[in-house]
């Protein structure tokens, strides 16, 4: 091939973001002719988020799908798709808000760090989990969740009353089963991946938290692109995401199955009561955002707020 | 492929003539980038070494060497085997069996090989040697007895394998704990032939008043294992953090009880203990690149292709695992080993039928293998440091031991009733 | 190097008191930062977010322990290797062994010192922050590029004849 892409994800190889990684790639080799080749990484085989990342922006690998949650530290402006009940319930309006004006301004707002993000990908939504009851609000005061580092979920669960325990993911399994921590907030794949409804009694079906992807790519590679492949580049992982969304409700539905067969209690979350937390969560992490990212994050929150309220109407 | 060879040589050539262990790893890393990829911006070198001692977990390590060196330091090591003598002193291979059991407790919770070795060594080879155990077996056991850290629960291994796999990390925690039992007993019969060969002399049997003064005598020190034990399991803290907290646990009850701790030997325990974290992750460090570049190669792809091409049976296949894992166990981490092979070869060994839980262990064991297997075994230096003897006096140590850890292999490969039987008691 | 040979011993003796105290305190802080965090874990409430940070620091911390023991570990001999060959090895040979690897080793800490630096630089560059700690990324660089630094000192004073590594290794005799 004349173009190599290495590109690196932290997920593995049965899970969504690999899949259709795998689907792009064929669709732009054959559209290109062979002449782009990407070459996919799974399960943080090229090293940690932090590490790729590093490497987008130095060449080491030409790409990365990373969780916005891991890229707030050389782009705090993405966190903004931490604060929890971002997105609306409903795929189509989420994915109109992902389309529109936020979308591209959040990608945008990695030009000036040296990487080009081509897209955004939906890969799920975080529910909660708890050995203590979790039925209301009030519930979820004193008891301990394990948060990824972000100072932004570490605000979600402090308007809760909860404490945010800093965890690394592989010790979470034995913390949640010796009770180091109460809960934690996952989609439901991951949850049934990682086995941690083995060790956990309740699961409120919350759809609190957007897990977003944001695909990036080395600036100086991208533009090395005839701009004819950079469109078919561009389209192709355009082009998967109704099949993303697809396969990804078909593995969280699969997740879910085998979750509740597990004899744990699952609830759904009621929409009034989505939007009692809605209005609990939502301004405490937008707070905790507009504090980091400054101007460039009010403005980017004004954007979203316009869009959500256009698309929700 | 001469380019292939001639990485291999200088690697070998430079471990002959006694360069330091992180340069007969870190040259040839160097080389394999020139080589290979030499496209690629020089620093990703610097960024990987970083990356391969940039985690959490590892954090037991640092801890748990400084914990063992204040408790061998002081007073705590003393008097705990004075309470084990107490009781089991009269046995031939009495402190064999301590030093078995007394890592597998430790490893257990360290869930670190590495660190158990650091931590146990420091405790139970002067012991070992004072009952007339030879320096040769001491060192052997002290090392292999270690392996158990990755099979005994909780085990990050398995948790990792679980996620890759999908395969229940309680039903794979259960049946560790039976292969590092397995492996445990192994290594026991293998010390009471040696006590008996080596004409061990047991000590008296201490009677009822001695015991119960050794357990007085011990009450504070005792208190070490129950912390550590006692607040992982009732969920006080994780394992990485209960190796900081057995830190000041030992700098409390040696300085204030004992008395016998002062500023200067701290001043001098602590920098002690960073030395041998340093060599030990100068290592890992070395070994974070190494592994990098053997990703980029795609390793994975041409096993999968390799296995593809021969269409093995069973047998041949998990033979194939265990020289895989042997090799990468040399020089890799656990987590990076598992995470090179486990996705060429899971899906072959799903497509024989192998049961997943079963696989684990077998790549478990595997895994712990290679880490005391020369030249490259982590665990090798980490007791080479710590104890301050030299490579090759551990390595003619420890080559019985793995001989029976390979027996213990074979027997867990073709009965995989060991490692399913209690899961599937448990769970159903 | 150029120095007159008291001077020499002096700073000598400064750099390695310098990384004692150093990682002396960076291990005991380690060791407090996790003990507090337990501590105020066991408060609970959101006390206990505010200690989301430790895991970082103390992640951060042990980087730094590891390079600034890894020049204390080379000086009193005690990184990890075979020695057992090695002087029986130059004597038939005739080579000066010990100074090749001095050689060696100081070339590969000088290429090491100068990507550490350029990765340092480059994230520097980037502005890049930490999540929780919310400090400049390019610190974890800096503990490799002292690291080596301190390493390479050790095996050029070595190479030179003014220091003696090689004593603290560990004596192959059974
Ligand atoms: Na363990
Ligand atoms: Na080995």
């Amino acid at each position: 091939a004349e173009y190599t892409a290495k590109i690196g994800h932290l997920e593995s190889p049965q899970q969504s973001r690999h899949v259709h990684l795998e689907k792009v790639a064929k669709l732009v080799s054959e559209r290109t002719g062979g002449a782009v080749e990407f070459q996919i990484f799974p399960q943080g085989q090229l090293g940690s988020q932090r590490e790729m990342n590093e490497g987008v922006q130095l060449g080491i690998l030409q790409a990365t799908v990373a969780p916005a949650a891991f890229l707030g530290g050389f782009n705090p402006v993405v966190s903004v798709l931490d604060i929890p009940f971002l997105l609306p319930d409903d795929d189509a309006d989420a994915q109109k808000i992902r389309d529109g004006a936020f979308g591209k301004a959040v990608c945008a707002s990695f030009e000036s760090r040296g990487v080009t993000c081509v897209d955004l990908w939906p890969n799920g939504k975080k529910n909660f989990t708890s050995n203590h009851p979790i039925t209301s609000l009030d519930d979820f005061a004193g008891q301990k969740f394990r948060v990824m580092d972000s100072n932004i979920l570490i605000e979600q669960f402090n308007a809760l009353g909860a404490s945010a325990i800093a965890l690394p993911f592989g010790e979470l399994y034995t913390s949640l089963q010796t009770g180091v921590v109460d809960g934690e907030e996952n989609p439901l794949d991951t949850i049934q991946r990682m086995k941690f409804y083995e060790v956990q009694k309740h699961l409120v079906l919350s759809s609190h938290g957007a897990m977003e992807d944001v695909i990036l790519f080395n600036t100086a590679w991208w533009d090395s692109l005839p701009e004819e492949y950079q469109t078919i580049i561009t389209d192709a992982f355009q082009e998967v995401i109704p099949d993303l969304i697809a396969h990804k409700a078909e593995s969280v539905a699969a997740a879910l199955e085998e979750i509740k067969a597990s004899g744990i209690d699952v609830r759904d979350m009621s929409a009034e009561e989505k939007a009692a937390f809605r209005e609990k969560m939502y301004p405490a992490g937008r707070a905790a955002y507009v504090e980091r990212a400054g101007k460039e994050g009010e403005d980017l929150i004004a954007i979203y707020e316009q869009e959500y309220a256009a698309a929700t109407k | 492929m001469l380019l292939l060879l001639l990485v291999i040589a200088v690697a070998v050539l430079l471990l002959v003539l006694g360069f330091e262990m992180f340069l007969v790893l870190g040259v040839p890393a160097i080389m394999i980038k020139e080589f290979f990829y030499g496209t690629l911006p020089d620093p990703v070198i610097a960024q990987k070494i970083l990356g391969g001692i940039n985690h959490t977990t590892l954090l037991a390590i640092p801890f748990f060497i400084f914990a063992a060196e204040l408790m061998g330091e002081g007073q705590i090591a003393r008097r705990l085997t004075a309470l084990i003598k107490a009781f089991v002193g009269h046995l031939h291979a009495g402190m064999g069996y301590t030093t078995i059991g007394g890592s597998m407790a430790f490893g257990s919770v360290s869930g670190s090989a590495p660190a158990t070795v650091a931590a146990m060594a420091r405790m139970v080879y002067p012991e070992m040697r004072s009952v007339g155990f030879n320096e040769k077996f001491s060192l052997g056991l002290v090392v292999a007895s270690a392996e158990t850290a990755l099979l005994i629960p909780p085990s990050i291994t398995f948790i990792i394998y679980g996620w890759m796999t999908g395969t229940s990390v309680a039903k794979l925690f259960v049946g560790g704990l039976a292969v590092g039992v397995v492996l445990g007993l192994a290594f026991a019969v293998m010390a009471r032939i040696e006590a008996h060969r080596a004409g061990v002399t047991p000590g008296p049997r201490a009677n009822w008043r001695e015991r119960v003064k050794a357990v007085r005598d011990a009450v504070w020190a005792l208190g070490m294992p129950v912390i550590i034990l006692g607040g992982i399991y009732s969920g006080f803290f994780t394992p990485t953090e209960a190796a900081a907290v057995s830190v000041a646990y030992a700098i409390f009850v040696e300085w204030v009880v004992f008395r016998e701790l002062t500023l200067n030997k701290l001043f001098a325990i602590t920098e002690r203990a960073a030395i041998s974290t340093a060599i030990i992750f100068i290592l890992l460090a070395m070994g974070g690149l190494l592994s990098f570049f053997i990703t980029l190669a795609q390793v994975p792809t041409s096993i999968t292709g390799f296995l593809n091409a021969i269409d093995a049976g069973p047998i041949t296949f998990l033979l194939i695992v265990n020289v895989c894992f042997l090799i990468a166990g040399m020089f890799l981490d656990p987590n990076s080993a598992l995470l090179i092979l486990i996705p060429p070869l899971y899906p072959v060994a799903q497509a024989l039928g192998v049961d997943p839980v079963h696989f684990g262990m077998i790549v478990t064991l595997n895994i712990s293998i290679g880490m005391i297997t020369p030249p490259f075994g982590l665990d090798i230096f980490v007791a080479s440091s710590t104890l301050q003897k030299p490579v090759t006096a551990i390595i003619s140590g420890v080559w019985p031991f793995i001989l029976t850890n390979l027996i213990v292999l074979a027997v867990i490969t073709y009965v995989p009733d060991i490692s399913t039987f209690l899961p599937k008691l448990v769970f159903g | 190097m150029f120095l007159p040979n008291g001077v020499r011993m002096k700073i000598l003796a400064f750099i390695r008191t310098a990384e004692r105290t150093a990682v002396v305190v960076v291990f005991l802080t380690m060791v407090l930062l996790f003990c507090l965090n337990v501590l105020a874990r066991q408060i609970g409430g959101t006390f206990a977010s505010q200690f989301a940070w430790v895991e970082e620091a103390v992640r951060l911390m042990s980087l730094f322990l590891t390079f600034l023991a890894v020049g204390l570990a080379l000086d009193r001999g005690r990184h990890a290797g075979i020695h057992t060959w090695r002087d029986g090895i130059a004597e038939a040979t005739g080579l000066p062994l010990r100074r090749i690897i001095d050689a060696v080793g100081l070339l590969f800490c000088l290429y090491l010192i100068w990507l550490s630096y350029q990765m340092t630089a480059f994230v520097f560059g980037t502005g890049q922050r930490s999540p929780t700690l919310n400090i400049p990324v390019f610190w974890i660089y800096l503990a490799p590029t002292i690291g080596f630094a301190l390493m390479g000192l050790r095996f050029a004073l070595s190479f030179l004849g003014l220091i003696d590594r090689f004593s603290g290794q560990t004596r192959e005799v059974e």
